[in-house]
């Protein structure tokens, strides 16, 4: 057999080596630590059994008598660079009516007082609240010209509130996590009070337009604000006389689920973007000028 | 080679057609046969199978029984004289050519007529079923009340052909992705789905019961369990079952008991 | 050396070697199959090694393992026809078949329910992922629960149009089995989440574990989410009946005046000619938070690029090493354990393959409530019943409409298609 040399021989075995690695190969999975069977074990025998546990019951909160309000102002130490055109590319005689452009609204700065518009806060957890039910008036949450008009949205669980639609096209307001994804026609309105606490702030989308993007906040207990166009916060009504720790969020931010976290360690601001008050009855308090600096921020 | 290792390669060259006729009849009894036949066509083919299994039965012991002979009489070790040249004898190669020529010829004669039957004389009728073979599914459409396809009075489903028993069917068939082959074991039908052809596909059957329809064509990672099947019923049995099929499909209520959802005959 | 001790060397190298080869790919115990975490999520909550094993535990005692599921008495759940669906393909003790959901579903759905079996990258549309307990076509409102008889339905018919196929030839209690061992693996996937999100929401003296008692874990996170699931069978859409003295054709000419009109909005997405060619650049909620968690990495990688290291302090400097860090890992968990995401785009009315049935009551469904987890939104309030029926006479109607946009002259689509 001239054909059956060493050299073919060795070239053939480095190929079916090849091939059998070759054939094995697929993306690396990232590991995780498994679970632990011992305390899985141990664990399921707690879950398993009738009893509520070891526990006492949780301790009273310390609660004290009166009602304060909170105010602060958020201000942009960066640059904030010009916003993007967003591409409008649908019902261009409504969205892109005489040439005007929508624009991005994810980093709003105003000029002069260089304040930052559209930071979340609200209260974690209140051990009392001033008004038990929600106020029967509602808000309004409308869109126009294929933008929705408030970019940051907050509202109490129960509140009802009045999604308009002022554009002469239809449009569908998606509140993502929420039961209401649903048709608005031109020039219509329909009434939607949230059923669930959002936790973060969720986001607002239209699935015709799949530019238009908002976002909302529903919490339960209504202790929520949106920062102004010139950075100013005001929640009025909290419960004095009780440690309150407060979250932070704008839709840019780097931190964990945007979480803003400030340099603030006089109000013992965490990373996970929360700080904390104690309100005294009648007490108006302002925590001062925020500065937000660049790296919080994202591209 | 020495001489019991003659012995022993002519004993197992030997076993062939032992083993292979044993096999044979054996497999009826072990229930690995030809599945049971419910069709008209299918005593014809099965005819011929077994004609065509007796005749290449005979000439295949011959064959091997006469080559385990060879091996046994000019074993090496025992018969050690010198080999004979000889040039061949063209007597014996015309014989040897002609015969087996002759007996394909006629059994491509004697099978034409039931190719014909199966393949392409087909009965004058409209598709009593459209069939879309689809990875990995059986997917069907009745005409309906107008005896029309593509009409929207047509009753789609899956999987579950039903067929009016002493009646001529025919199947209208089609791919709808790759190559698939809609195999009746028990209607001895198969016939390949082509994408891109309507071919049309004939039965009657003649029993009821429920059988298989299983895919012949491996057509990817789901072909072994593209499964379906056909259920022959009586004419009245068949018509109730469209009406009741169809009432389903035009339901303009949720179904008022859960358990309905899953409709069954198992 | 001759050639005859060349040969037998030869020949005996090459059949030692396929021997070796034969026998390594034999050896080894094929491992026991695990759940999967949400690693895609526990990256994104940037969770530490100790807190998705203490997630792992959790669930690995709340929900036992593929082959050992734990049903807790909370969810609801029938622990018979688990035990029929989880585990290994085998016969048990009276014969039965078991190991249902292995056998049937975890090639496309994977053994954790995530959508990452080996089959699913070749399909599409991708399968369900059954983790944030979305499910697209049921009878209840949109952001409800499918009910039993949902998922049942479902598995008996297939989904025409995908690679989801029907089951309608399984026995009964095969197809039961399945459809409870598709709700505990929502429940176990949705309790996943929670339990990773619910890391965000401790308070700094927790020092980032969550609280293993029963309160948190059963009657607070479990609970959520299997009242849920007990809540559907009460959340049924009620459809009005369509009049049995029904003028098809007015109903028709009426529902083509709703689909093109401003109402309903329907031809924005699906078209003015209904081939579904109005929009092809939205996704869905499964494929969205892939794009999303995408544009995050991406604008992070820029920015983290952008930053000279040059003028940090040391904090800041681990900071910016741990944010390249998680951004590293998390490049490869979605690598690895998501799919590449793709566009949906609205349904062809043209081709009259519906994916949630045909009936004129699953269209009246999927226009009222719209899909969940897909941007087909809820005509419920705006579009009244009455029209609804009209909306779904016409689209029934599309697959065979002559005189529309494609005009008598253009073939028929449906007629040739299926």
């Amino acid at each position: 057999m001239p054909t059956c040399s060493r050299s073919n021989q060795s070239a053939a075995i480095v190929a079916l080596v090849i091939l059998a690695i070759a054939s094995g190969c697929r993306p690396e999975r990232v590991a995780s630590p498994g679970a632990d069977a011992e305390a899985a074990h141990a664990l399921k025998a707690t879950l398993v059994s009738a009893s509520s546990g070891a526990g006492a019951a949780a301790p009273a909160a310390a609660t004290g008598t009166g009602w304060g309000s909170l105010t602060g102002r958020f201000v942009f130490a960066g640059a904030p660079g010009t916003p993007k055109p967003l591409i409008a590319d649908k019902d261009t005689e409504v969205c892109s009516k005489a040439g005007m452009k929508l624009l991005d609204r994810s980093l709003l700065v105003d000029p002069s007082s260089k304040g930052l518009a559209n930071v979340v806060v609200f209260a974690r957890k209140t051990a009392r609240v001033k008004e038990a039910s929600p106020p029967s008036t509602p808000l309004v949450f409308d869109q126009k010209q294929c933008e929705f008009l408030s970019p940051v949205f907050a509202a109490r669980v129960g509140q009802p509130i009045d999604v308009k639609n002022s554009d002469p096209i239809g449009h569908n307001t998606n509140i993502s996590g929420s039961d209401f994804n649903q048709l608005i026609p031109a020039g219509g309105a329909t009434t939607y009070a949230p059923k669930a606490e959002t936790g973060m702030p969720t986001m607002v989308t239209c699935n015709v337009h799949p530019w238009m993007k908002a976002y909302m906040v529903f919490r339960k207990d209504g202790y929520v604000a949106v920062s102004a166009a010139d950075g100013s916060f005001t929640i009025a009504d909290l419960p004095a006389g009780e440690p309150l720790e407060f979250q932070v969020w704008h839709e840019r931010s780097t931190g964990p689920n945007g979480a803003l976290g400030l340099d603030k360690p006089d109000l013992k601001w965490t990373p996970k973007g929360r700080f904390q008050i104690t309100l005294q009855p009648d007490e108006v308090k302002d925590i001062g000028t925020l500065d937000v600096p660049a790296s919080a921020i994202g591209t | 080679m020495s001489r019991f290792s003659g012995i022993l390669w002519s004993l197992l060259f030997l076993a062939v057609p032992v083993l292979g006729v044993a096999t044979f009849a054996v497999a009826p009894a072990i229930d690995v046969w030809l599945p049971p036949d419910v069709s008209e066509h299918g005593k014809a083919i099965d005819g011929l199978f077994y004609f065509i299994l007796a005749l290449t039965g005979v000439v295949f012991v011959a064959t091997e029984v006469a080559l385990a002979w060879f091996l046994w009489k000019y074993n090496a070790a025992k018969a050690a004289g010198p080999a004979t040249y000889i040039h061949g004898s063209h007597a014996l190669e015309v014989v040897w050519t002609i015969i087996p020529a002759a007996t394909l010829l006629f059994l491509a004669i004697y099978q034409m007529n039931t190719w014909a039957d199966v393949k392409m004389r087909r009965p004058a009728m409209a598709p009593s079923v459209e069939v879309v073979a689809r990875q990995f599914e059986w997917r069907l459409r009745y005409p309906g009340r107008d005896g029309t396809l593509g009409t929207p009075d047509d009753l789609f489903l899956v999987n579950d052909l039903h067929v009016p028993v002493d009646e001529d069917f025919l199947v209208q068939l089609k791919s709808m992705d790759v190559l698939h082959s809609f195999f009746l074991p028990n209607l001895r039908i198969k016939q390949d789905a082509v994408p891109g052809m309507k071919i049309p596909v004939w039965f009657k059957a003649t029993e009821t019961g429920q059988f298989d329809i299983v895919c012949a064509e491996l057509c990817g990672w789901g072909h072994y369990k593209m499964k379906g099947r056909v259920t022959v019923e009586s004419r009245e049995d068949f018509d109730r079952w469209l009406e009741s099929q169809y009432a389903k499909q035009e339901a303009t209520q949720p179904e008022p008991d859960p358990s309905t959802a899953v409709a069954r005959t198992e | 050396m001759t050639f005859e001790t060349m040969h037998r060397r030869t020949s005996l190298a090459f059949t030692g070697l396929i021997v070796c080869l034969a026998a390594l790919t034999g050896c080894g115990k094929t491992p026991p199959a695990y759940f999967r975490p949400n690693m895609v999520e526990a990256t994104k909550q940037r969770l530490t090694p100790d807190q998705e094993k203490q997630v792992a535990t959790i669930l690995l005692a709340m929900f036992g393992t593929p082959d050992e599921p734990v049903c807790l008495p909370e969810t609801g759940l029938d622990e018979a026809k688990l035990r029929l669906a989880a585990g290994p393909v085998r016969s048990d003790i009276v014969g039965r078949k078991n190991g249902l959901y292995r056998e049937h579903c975890a090639h496309c759905h994977g053994v954790t329910g995530d959508a990452l079996g080996p089959t699913a990258a070749f399909l599409n549309p991708y399968p369900r992922d059954y983790r944030p307990g979305v499910f697209k076509f049921k009878s209840t409102e949109r952001a409800d629960k499918p009910t039993h008889a949902d998922l049942v339905r479902v598995l008996h018919n297939g989904i025409p149009g995908t690679s989801m196929p029907s089951f309608a030839l399984l026995p009964v209690a095969q197809v039961e089995a399945l459809a409870e061992y598709v709700k505990y693996l929502s429940m176990r996937g949705e309790t996943e989440l929670a339990l990773m999100r619910a890391y965000f929401e401790l308070d700094d003296d927790a020092q980032g574990k969550l609280p293993e008692t029963r309160e948190f874990l059963v009657d607070e996170t479990l609970a959520t989410v299997a009242d849920k699931w007990k809540a559907a069978a009460d959340a049924e859409i009620p459809v009005p009946p369509m009049p049995a003295d029904i003028d098809l054709v007015a109903s028709i000419a009426k529902g083509k005046e709703l689909f093109y009109g401003d109402k309903a909005n329907c031809v924005k997405c699906h078209g003015v000619t209904g081939l579904g060619d109005g929009q092809a650049n939205d996704y869905d909620d499964w494929n969205k938070a892939i794009v999303e968690i995408g544009k995050e990495l991406s604008s992070g990688a820029a920015a983290a690029r952008e930053a000279s290291t040059s003028g940090m302090s040391p904090e800041e400097l681990s900071e910016h090493r741990a944010q390249l860090a998680w951004l590293d890992k998390f490049g490869k968990v979605l690598d690895g354990d998501a799919l590449e995401p793709r566009t949906i785009p609205p349904r062809n009315l043209r081709h009259g393959i519906y994916r949630g049935g045909r009936r004129p009551i699953d269209l009246y469904y999927r226009i009222h409530a719209g899909i969940n987890g897909a941007p087909m939104p809820a005509a419920k309030g705006t579009v009244p019943p009455e029209d609804i029926w009209h909306i779904v006479n016409y689209v029934r109607s599309l697959p065979y409409e002559l005189d529309g946009e494609l005009g008598a002259d253009k073939p028929m689509l449906a007629r040739d298609r299926f």
